[in-house]
């Protein structure tokens, strides 16, 4: 059994601005768990609370009610520890390649040659060797996806938060940053919370996917993956890997239909 | 280029041809006699102790105004408590013309450098804090946040991300304004001085030299070209990345 890393309680979180100057209940009653080393997902339609619930763990917001906990220490802003991916626009325009990833790392007051080291480990793992030199308004949202996700890794965070870091690009890339999440979350062993409202991405990607259905936002429905429909693209053909994907797309509809 | 060039030898045409019209009421010098005006301002060193004298008031009250608008202007960008402090003050000060103060200005400070500097920075102060302001709240939320999740505390976010990413902004506010600074300027001199280049102006008036003004007029015409080119070459050297 491994260590739970992250431990979110009863969480609660209102908007003012509802009907009647009352509140927007934007999220109620969630509980859920990341373990070390896991990859889980959150599924749900737009409006549901996903992004805002990553939001909450990563510090971004604060939560009305309930507690969020890393490795049992209460959650009460951003920090370092837990790195965080966005959909786009959140490269530093002005810095190299290098520059974004090191950024993180000037931060931490890691001194000069052992932040060469990890940035070089880093454009290694991330294929972005050849372009470390570059400014991010020179490559692709494939290559800049990579580079967000190689900064938010570089100070070792106890936890990579993903807020639909895929949603802007074409499907090929998607599918092969797919192909390159999955190689950095083995090869780095990090612990991944992620956000999508793409059914096939996180039935491919996710060990366990928590499914969340809106008004008010709600976890609703835990899957747990079998470790067999953890593999490469030839999965999902397999009809245990259609089924789930049709299971979860049921429990989508639901939402909408109750909407 | 060509049509620039163009439009300049149009320039030029009305102009020989106005003093042409107008050369035997002797109000209006032909391009020729304003070059002459200014070799003779130029070799008797009067066109570059105006100059500087005119020149050091725009570099001291704008560098002033500039310093307040940046701080100012990314705090207000930036910070909804701040913002909501300065922002209607400013706001309704800016419409008060500072032209308009300058015989209080003159009154408090008598006429030595310190009301025309004052009046360069009243003049364009609130512009470059409301735009410098603009400039900051562009800065995408991403970016912050990002900041803010890789450990960066306030300080640090404001004077790494937010700062540096209005830095060609800001030299563009810098540029545009500055011709407001040099209207301020021209009404100061022209009211109360010794020297500088709109004084050079009013003393010529008095003498009847045409040619004197002309030249000095195309002073003014060189300066503002002249720095808002230079001030272009810097934004675009500082952040190559900006450029469209």
């Amino acid at each position: 059994m491994k260590p739970v890393k992250l431990q979110v309680r009863d969480l609660e979180k209102r908007f003012p601005g509802g009907r009647r100057g009352g509140d927007i209940l934007a999220l109620r009653g969630i509980d859920l768990h990341v373990d070390a080393g896991e990859f889980v997902s959150l599924v749900g339609t737009s409006g549901c609370g996903k992004s805002t619930l990553l939001r909450i763990v990563a510090g971004l917001e604060q939560p009305s009610s309930g507690t969020v906990r890393v490795d049992g220490e209460r959650v009460l802003g951003p920090g370092p520890d837990r790195g965080m991916v966005f959909q786009g626009y959140s490269l530093f325009p002005w810095l190299t390649v290098e520059g974004n990833i090191e950024f993180g790392l000037h931060l931490a007051g890691v001194d000069r040659r052992a932040r060469g080291e990890r940035v070089a480990e880093l454009l290694a793992i991330m294929g972005l060797t050849d372009h470390a030199k570059r400014l991010p308004r020179e490559l692709s949202g494939g290559m800049r996806q990579r580079v967000a996700i190689a900064r938010a890794l570089a100070p070792e965070p106890d936890l990579l938060l993903l807020d639909e870091p895929f949603g802007a690009l074409d499907a090929q890339t998607r599918l092969a940053m797919h192909e390159f999440l999955r190689q950095v979350w083995q090869r780095t062993g990090a612990t991944i919370m992620f956000v999508t409202h793409d059914v096939e991405e996180a039935v491919y990607l996710s060990q366990r996917i928590y499914v969340m259905h809106a008004m008010p936002g709600r976890i609703v429905e835990e899957l747990r993956l079998s470790p067999s429909l953890v593999g490469g693209p030839e999965i999902k053909r397999t009809p245990q890997f259609l089924d789930l994907r049709d299971e979860l797309h049921e429990l989508l509809l639901g939402a909408v239909r109750a909407s | 280029m060509l049509l620039s060039a163009l439009g300049l030898a149009g320039v030029l045409g009305i102009w020989l041809w106005t003093a042409s019209r107008g050369g035997e009421t002797g109000l209006v010098p032909t391009p020729m006699e304003t070059w002459r005006a200014l070799q003779t301002q130029w070799t008797d060193g009067t066109l570059w102790s105006d100059f500087t004298a005119s020149s050091t008031r725009i570099a001291y009250g704008y560098v002033i105004s500039m310093a307040i608008g940046i701080v100012l202007g990314v705090l207000i960008g930036s910070m909804r408590s701040v913002e909501s402090v300065f922002e209607a003050p400013i706001g309704l000060m800016r419409y008060v013309p500072a032209t308009a103060l300058t015989p209080l200005l003159l009154l408090w400070f008598g006429i030595d450098e310190t009301p025309k500097v004052l009046l360069i920075v009243i003049g364009t102060v609130f512009f470059n804090v409301l735009m410098v302001a603009d400039v900051a709240r562009t800065v995408p939320r991403e970016q912050l946040e990002a900041a803010y999740t890789l450990g960066a505390p306030r300080r640090t976010v404001l004077s790494r991300v937010v700062l540096r990413h209005s830095l060609p902004g800001i030299i563009d506010v810098a540029r545009i304004n500055l011709a407001s600074g040099w209207l301020m300027l021209v009404v100061a001199e022209l009211l109360a001085a010794q020297d500088g280049l709109a004084f050079r102006i009013v003393r010529a008036q008095r003498f009847r030299q045409v040619d004197t003004m002309f030249a000095l007029l195309v002073v003014f015409g060189v300066i503002g070209v002249a720095s808002d080119l230079g001030l272009r070459k810097i934004r675009d050297l500082s952040s190559p990345w900006a450029r469209p």
